[in-house]
């Protein structure tokens, strides 16, 4: 008996022990196959995904830190169309608050592709529409209504511009692929923008990896003055109503470090509708006039000239010029704005009246070598250096370019035949300003990145003239100024500065209509804080510069000296002391 | 009597229910043995689990976060932009200074301030230490650790 019941144990734990082996050798067969590797490998593309961490654009501050471009939360409204209980509903409600039609969205709802199992009905849906949204769908899932089931809302940053339209010419814009375009958006795109940082995530919590840091794109603080900026494109607003001009530009800078204060151009858009882009500019070089459109600046290039023939000591304050009216350069005639013989002049009178004809007489008596060997130095037909995006170098033509003429030495003495941007003329001027010497213009005052400030240093850009020449210029300046009793001056401040009424070059030659006329001036004169540069394109109540940027130049230099805390004369003189 | 006590000793070692007894102590001791690291090594997993699953969760929390930061700011600023307090100032009855109505006082040794650090530069990127290999690796990749660098830390 105990025998038998020997030999039926053994046939079982045989048949066990083969059953076990087969399993075993099938787990083996199994893990080795061919199949596995793919099953493996199928496995893995579910184990996690590539995730890309995109850095939050960084901000833009004015100098006094106030947001100039920051970002805002929209969303991207999508449905999971596996999860959808009723198309109907789901397209009736997103209609009513994404202002898309009711077919357009039922369409989207039920004619997708099978394979999706979700669709993206609207992207950068702002957070107002997105709240009702979600309003209607907490109250229909406390009502146990599934209509809006599978409605999704996926939250993301945009770019947004408090300001609107306030220095639109100087920020630009960022479209929604995120790329940055013109002025500083441009120019500091890589900056702002940051790195993104693509990273395999796992989903196994098992697997938990660390995320390395992506850090924020980074900040930057302007040199612009928000406030002033402010005042100065509404008093180029109101000029350019109150003149009829057809567009213009008005510059403030430091002329010490050449930090731009403010830089207002017009026209100017709503940064945060920049689809208006097309409707208001017909081309790149119009979104900022101020560094981005040339135009022969007329008389303010005669400080340029001065400055030159004092320096190289071809005249000196007091030389005389018996001025009758005309002077002969090249062959051609030259004569004076009103056409009238000035008689005698020393160097002051000639910028005072502003006499074509003394300042051709000049730049012939340095010869072209040193007139414009000086030209290239001040950096005409070259581009500043500023950083925004969208720089035009200007032209300056010389001996022995094929469209350099002999009377160009005496017709660019004065501002014609040349061609700078209001900036190049502002930083050309500034060597006069500040003591003989230039500084680069600029707009970016520091960045902010991992929770430090790297302020950025002025650069200086040269020193076409001497100290001397420069300070002997500016008192030249303020004193014609002054006799003119110059619609440009301020009760308290000693101003000088230099007026350009430019005739506008056609195909056919000189439009005999129509002008630009353009300002540049500093103070005040013992210690120049600020410049201004003013230019606007065909006024028509006035040709003239001294009737129509003069008073502008004025205005603003009001505002100027409240904004930036600089008293009158008086009382800078008393605290010196 | 030395003859006895052998007898009982060989009877002993010879009972077959106490070799069965010993082999089952040791197979119940195994067994033991083997639950204990089974039920140690669920709990670590379980708990590195819920770790990385809060974990994960932290990581959405910080974005949330990150982005309402950036969007409050952009709304506040929205709220001090010119335009909105140029019409707050004229609500309240403000208008434009002009210039002959600031007074301006001379203070000895007063120098005017430069614009220095402007604003919180902050850093909302979380300054995270690497994370804790307590967190990351299993029970067998800890012990392979501590048989190949030696002893507990």
């Amino acid at each position: 008996m105990k025998q038998q019941y020997a030999i039926r144990s053994l046939i079982v734990v045989a048949g066990l022990a083969v059953a076990v082996v087969a399993v075993i050798v099938q787990i083996i067969r199994i893990q080795t196959s061919e199949q596995a590797a793919v099953f493996l490998s199928q496995g893995d593309r579910y184990a996690g995904e590539f995730q890309m961490f995109y850095p939050e654009r960084g901000e833009i501050y004015d100098r006094n830190g106030h947001l100039l471009a920051g970002n805002r939360t929209v969303y991207e409204v999508g449905v999971s169309l596996r999860e959808m209980a009723s198309p109907e509903a789901m397209a009736a409600a997103l209609s009513a608050n994404l202002g898309l039609t009711y077919d357009e969205i039922y369409k989207q709802l039920t004619q997708s592709p099978e394979t999706w199992e979700y669709v993206v009905i609207q992207d950068y849906v702002p957070v107002d529409a997105v709240d009702k949204l979600k309003k209607l769908v907490e109250q229909l899932d406390n009502a146990d209504d599934p209509r809006l089931s599978g409605l999704a809302f996926k939250p993301h940053l945009q770019r947004s511009y408090p300001e609107n339209a306030l220095a639109s010419n100087v920020l630009g814009f960022v479209t929604r692929d995120g790329r940055g375009y013109f002025g500083i958006e441009e120019k500091y795109n890589d900056l702002l923008a940051g790195n993104p940082v693509q990273i395999w995530v796992p989903r196994d919590p098992n697997k938990a990896t660390e995320i390395p840091r992506v850090p924020n794109g980074t900040s930057l603080v302007l040199t612009i003055n928000r406030d002033l900026q402010a005042k100065v494109e509404s008093i180029l607003d109101e000029a350019l109503s109150e003149y009829g001009a057809q567009n213009g530009t008005i510059i403030v800078t430091d002329p010490r470090n050449g930090e731009i204060l403010a830089m207002a151009a017009t026209p100017r858009m709503d940064l945060n509708n920049y689809g208006n882009y097309f409707s208001l500019y017909d081309n790149g070089s119009q979104y900022n006039r101020a560094i981005g459109t040339t135009y022969e600046p007329g008389s303010v290039l005669k400080v340029l000239t001065m400055a030159a023939a004092l320096d190289a000591g071809t005249v000196r304050p007091e030389t005389t010029f018996i001025d009758t009216g005309a002077i002969e350069v090249g062959g051609i005639t030259i004569q004076n704005w009103n056409r009238d013989a000035w008689g005698e002049q020393n160097m002051t009178g000639c910028l005072q009246h502003s006499l074509n004809v003394c300042l051709a007489w000049i730049s012939s008596q340095m010869g072209s070598q040193s007139f414009y060997g000086y030209m290239d130095r001040f950096g005409l037909g070259h581009p500043t250096g500023v950083d925004l995006s969208g720089e035009a170098p200007g032209r300056l033509k010389r001996p022995g370019d094929g469209d350099w003429y002999p009377v160009d030495l005496g017709t660019n003495a004065f501002g014609q035949g040349i061609a700078v941007t209001p900036l190049q003329l502002l930083t050309a001027a500034s060597a006069i300003a500040n003591e003989g010497r230039m500084a680069t213009p600029h707009v970016l005052y520091s960045m902010l990145r991992d929770g430090h400030q790297y302020n950025v240093p002025s650069q200086y850009a040269g020193s076409p003239i001497s100290a001397e020449t420069a300070n002997t210029l500016n008192e030249m300046l303020a004193v014609s100024l002054e006799q003119e009793s110059s619609m440009a001056l301020l009760p308290g401040y000693r101003l000088a500065g230099k007026t350009g009424t430019a005739q506008i070059p056609t195909d056919y030659g000189y439009d005999g209509f129509h002008t630009n006329v353009s300002f540049v001036g500093w103070g005040p004169v013992d210690d120049p804080q600020f410049m201004v540069y003013i230019w606007m394109e065909q006024p028509s109540t006035s040709i003239w510069a001294s009737e129509t940027a003069s008073p502008v130049f004025s205005k603003v230099v009001e505002q100027t000296v409240i904004l930036l805390n600089i008293p009158p004369d008086v009382v800078r003189s008393q605290v010196t002391k | 009597m030395q003859g006895q006590a052998t007898q009982i000793i060989h009877a002993y070692k010879q009972a077959p229910w106490r070799v069965q007894r010993q082999w089952v102590g040791i197979f119940l001791l195994l067994v033991i043995g083997v639950a204990m690291i089974a039920a140690l090594y669920l709990d670590v997993t379980a708990r590195t689990a819920v770790t990385g699953r809060e974990i994960q969760e932290m990581r959405v929390q910080i974005t949330t976060i990150q982005r309402e930061t950036a969007d409050l700011e952009t709304r506040l600023a929205d709220l001090t932009s010119t335009a909105a307090m140029e019409r707050r100032a004229v609500a309240l009855g403000y208008r434009p200074v002009q210039p002959g109505e600031l007074d301006y006082v001379a203070v000895p040794g007063f120098v005017k301030p430069e614009p220095a650090i402007l604003l919180a530069a902050k850093d909302v990127s979380p300054q995270t230490d690497t994370l804790p290999a307590e967190y990351t690796q299993s029970l067998l990749e800890w012990l392979e650790d501590r048989v190949k660098f030696g002893g507990l830390r």
